[in-house]
């Protein structure tokens, strides 16, 4: 019984910093992302996907196809180098809607996106945690 | 052999080069690493009078001038005069798969597309090859080359397709015309095309 317990609130603590230390996680680059992916996966790239090509998600599905025989690393290394792509995605895109009220705020008036977010990162004022947080995970510093 | 028996497009290195009328610019670098700084401040200085460029055009050009090249034609010149870069990105041996390695160079791409400084902006990828192997054959391969780092940026990357532009120049202009058979001429060039209307 204690022990059942135990493990629940291990599991739970588990969960809860994993989930905090996700929210909280820089976000890579693009290029660094795909560096880990040739470092990776290159020898199984070469052995199961030659002629198959980065766009269009060929190299995860042919990658996928050959999991059987792929090394586990490499197999590994995919699934987070997909979600960190996809991390950056989102962070970019959501930039501008969670400074919405910083832009409005410090930087009425300025005109095109660049001009904007330079305006964001230049003015001290800014002290919204998310914004800057949101501005750092889209790698625009 | 009528193929381009190398898998690089350029070989010499990674390389920025700036259009002549940017020569100024202080951010002329060469034979160094490339970083997404130095995409960045390259790619983003914009001339007013930059030409406008059609891009069919440029394919109905080269498509008609094998052989004859392509650096005097009326669309091709243009080109000169628009603010670009030139990359190594590596193919497999007479194929348009990237090569692993090559992954990095693409992906320091997509960061600086995705940058708000370039969001305005539309972009041209330019595959060359050398002379090796037949000229119509390398202009195929060199259109195939450059419309798969396309597909890799709008794909992969989530580039906005409605940003890119690619072409193939095949070994019609040559960076060394005084050794067209040079693997330095196998390179892509990415060249900023102006505002997205």
């Amino acid at each position: 019984m204690m022990r059942n317990r135990v493990s629940i609130f291990a599991a739970a603590a588990f969960a809860f910093l994993a989930l905090t230390s996700l929210g909280r996680a820089d976000t890579i680059s693009y290029a660094d992302a795909v560096t880990t992916l040739a470092k990776e996966c290159e020898a199984d790239i070469k052995k199961f996907c030659n002629g198959e090509n980065l766009g269009n998600g060929r190299i995860q599905a042919c990658l996928e196809k050959n999991a059987s025989k792929v090394s586990p690393t490499c197999t590994s290394t995919l699934g987070s180098v997909m979600t960190s792509i996809a991390q950056r995605q989102q962070a970019q895109a959501s930039v501008f809607k969670v400074c919405q009220h910083d832009i409005s705020q410090y930087c009425n008036g300025v005109k095109g996106d660049g001009n904007i977010l330079s305006c964001l990162v230049e003015t001290k004022r800014v002290d919204n945690r998310a914004c800057n947080q949101a501005i750092t995970d889209a790698g625009w510093r | 052999m009528t193929e381009d028996r190398g898998n690089k497009m350029i070989v010499h290195g990674l390389r920025i080069t700036l259009a002549l009328g940017l020569l100024l610019a202080p951010c002329i670098a060469s034979a160094q690493q490339l970083d997404n700084g130095q995409i960045m401040s390259t790619l983003g200085q914009v001339k007013s009078a930059a030409p406008a460029v059609d891009v069919a055009l440029l394919v109905e050009e080269a498509n008609a001038n094998v052989g004859k090249g392509v650096a005097a034609l009326p669309n091709w010149s243009k080109l000169s005069e628009l603010s670009q870069l030139i990359v190594e990105i590596d193919f497999e041996n007479n194929s348009t798969a990237i090569e692993p390695k090559s992954y990095r160079t693409v992906g320091l791409i997509a960061d600086a597309l995705h940058h708000p400084d370039l969001f305005r902006y539309k972009f041209l990828i330019v595959g060359h090859s050398s002379s090796t192997g037949s000229a119509k054959h390398n202009l195929e391969l060199s259109q195939k080359r450059a419309d798969a780092i396309n597909e890799a940026l709008s794909t992969t990357f989530a580039v906005s397709p409605d940003r890119l532009f690619s072409v193939g120049a095949g070994e019609e202009w040559p960076i060394d015309p005084g050794h067209p058979e040079s693997a330095d001429n196998r390179r892509v060039q990415l060249i900023n095309l102006g505002l997205l209307k």
